[in-house]
């Protein structure tokens, strides 16, 4: 299922992005096995359109067109400041941008459409859109009043309207997914900061949505606790549904959990492609010059 | 001087023994001390939703909401409560709005302090850092949710020690009253020491105990109520 996966969104982008030419696995695979609503998979679900964002004088992003298709895994790399994380945060929704559109799923999500034209969305209208969407955040974010149970349950409640028992086996289902099953009593407070990373990953999970951001997910972290974020990360990874944006700067889990790598410098994306092209033969000097600052760690092989 | 002397010298004529003073003073103070709780609570609990009300009122992103309680904050907080008091026991009555002098007492103090709530629950809801409401917007809360369920309870925790002591004051607030014919402990007191002048040290001597006693269980309670709230805090 998981190579399947993967040829069916290889597909995809070879379609979609004009940039990923080549196309190592047979293709014939995902044709021949992958009836099931194929029709809407070719739409990409996120869908950013000539997106720019300014803070005061400071321009971030520059008129970014992306596309992410359902399934499909993209890990988001580039220097600090180029504007990674602000992608993500425009398709939460906590930054609005400056000028542009995004799409969600068929739908817009920063405007609404009376009469045949984009007007600005309302609250009411983030609410709907943004269900799609869930997120993880650098410094995890865990409610520091809530135990890890209530931290992965509550939204499920509160947002879904699912009953607490319900709320709660799933809440259970998912923290046992990321190994902390064993910890649902405790506080935020107790945990390591690896250990509080994967639940709030559990906390996302639980709401089941179609696109995941992981924002940075390891780089608040120790050193020695890196390694259990990331593996829970790729085990989603590999199982998933979702469609995946990655932003990070652990070179070789983009490599090894990216199905494309987007290149964002000074606000635009750069290059993109596959990670064997992108790492093993980079066109740009941009992206020769910024991959070659990972070569000194040397760990990626 | 002279005065002081001829108190004493009254006390001693009349030869009360001090024990039979004080029996003699508590039962009327104690009379007084219920109307006293009975304002304390009543203002505190109205005095305590007033200072939600302006507190989120003022960090509204509707422009009018956020000025009209910044408006009510700042002109309570800086006017005095004595003058709001007289204002709204003497003055309101001739624009033709005539309250009862208990209602004028519980609105006055809970409008003064509420106010001054309004900034402690202002302050304690920015103290809670910004990632909290974006956790919150993450999991798709409404703005309401991310107030409940997020953003209150922690910034509660932070509010009580400022709120135990804006309890106290307003116990010591409550003193005012007397002047606007609410027969509070203060108002018995002052009463009483008019009829009996020579046991004023007596009187006083017992009010303030009597203060203190209902004072210190408020302290002890907050301090209760912030270890509760300080669960999953290390």
């Amino acid at each position: 299922m998981r190579r399947l996966k993967r040829n069916r969104v290889g597909h995809l982008i070879s379609k979609g992005s004009e940039r990923v030419s080549e196309m190592t696995e047979n293709n014939h695979v995902a044709v021949a096995e992958a009836p099931q609503s194929n029709q809407e998979q070719t739409e990409p679900i996120v869908r950013y359109r000539k997106v720019s964002k300014s803070f005061g004088d400071n321009q971030v992003l520059k008129e970014v067109d992306f596309d992410l298709y359902p399934g499909e895994r993209v890990a988001v790399i580039g220097p600090s400041g180029s504007g990674k994380t602000t992608m993500a945060r425009l398709l939460m929704t906590l930054e609005k941008p400056t000028s542009g559109t995004i799409e969600v799923d068929g739908r817009q999500l920063w405007h609404k459409e009376v009469k045949g034209k984009l007007v600005p969305a309302d609250e009411k209208h983030l609410h709907e859109v943004r269900g799609d969407i869930g997120m993880v955040f650098q410094h995890f974010h865990l409610f520091p009043h809530m135990n890890i149970l209530k931290n992965v349950s509550v939204a499920p409640i509160k947002v879904l309207g699912l009953s607490k028992e319900e709320a709660e086996e799933r809440a259970k289902t998912m923290l046992d997914k990321v190994g902390m099953s064993d910890k649902l009593e405790a506080y935020p407070a107790n945990l390591s900061g690896g250990q509080q990373q994967r639940v709030a990953i559990a906390r996302a999970l639980v709401m089941r949505p179609k696109v995941m951001l992981f924002d940075e997910p390891t780089s608040a972290l120790d050193p020695e606790l890196v390694g259990e974020v990331l593996d829970v990360i790729k085990e989603i990874a590999a199982e998933g549904e979702m469609a995946m944006m990655l932003i990070t700067h652990e070179m070789s889990f983009a490599r090894d959990v990216a199905d494309r790598i987007v290149f964002f410098d000074e606000g635009r994306i750069i290059e993109q492609g596959r990670p064997e092209q992108i790492f093993t033969a980079p066109k740009t000097d941009r992206l020769q010059e910024f991959l070659k600052r990972f070569e000194l760690n040397g760990s990626s092989s | 001087m002279f005065l002081r002397t001829s108190l004493y010298y009254q006390a001693f004529d009349g030869g009360v023994i001090p024990i039979s003073v004080y029996a003699q003073i508590f039962p009327q103070l104690l009379e007084g001390a219920f109307v006293t709780i009975q304002l304390l609570i009543l203002s505190a609990i109205l005095g305590f939703l007033l200072s939600f009300l302006g507190g989120i009122g003022r960090l509204s992103r509707i422009d009018p909401i956020r000025w009209i309680s910044g408006f009510f904050v700042e002109f309570l907080r800086g006017t005095s409560l004595l003058v709001q008091l007289f204002w709204l026991f003497y003055a309101l009555p001739l624009l033709g709005i005539k309250l009862a002098p208990g209602l004028a007492g519980i609105l006055a103090l809970s409008l003064n302090y509420g106010a001054y709530g309004s900034e402690v629950v202002r302050g304690a809801i920015q103290s809670i850092p910004k990632g909290q409401t974006e956790a919150a917007i993450a999991l798709n809360m409404t703005p309401r949710q991310q107030m409940w369920h997020v953003i209150l309870p922690q910034a509660f925790r932070t509010m009580l020690p400022s709120f135990g002591n804006l309890f106290i004051e307003l116990l010591k607030g409550t003193a005012l009253v007397s002047l606007i014919t609410i027969p509070d402990m203060t108002f018995e007191a002052s009463a009483m020491r008019t009829n009996i002048e020579a046991n004023t040290p007596e009187i006083f001597t017992l009010l303030l105990l009597m203060y203190f006693v209902i004072g210190y269980p408020l302290t002890l309670a907050t301090r209760w109520l912030e270890r509760r709230f300080s669960v999953g805090r290390l």
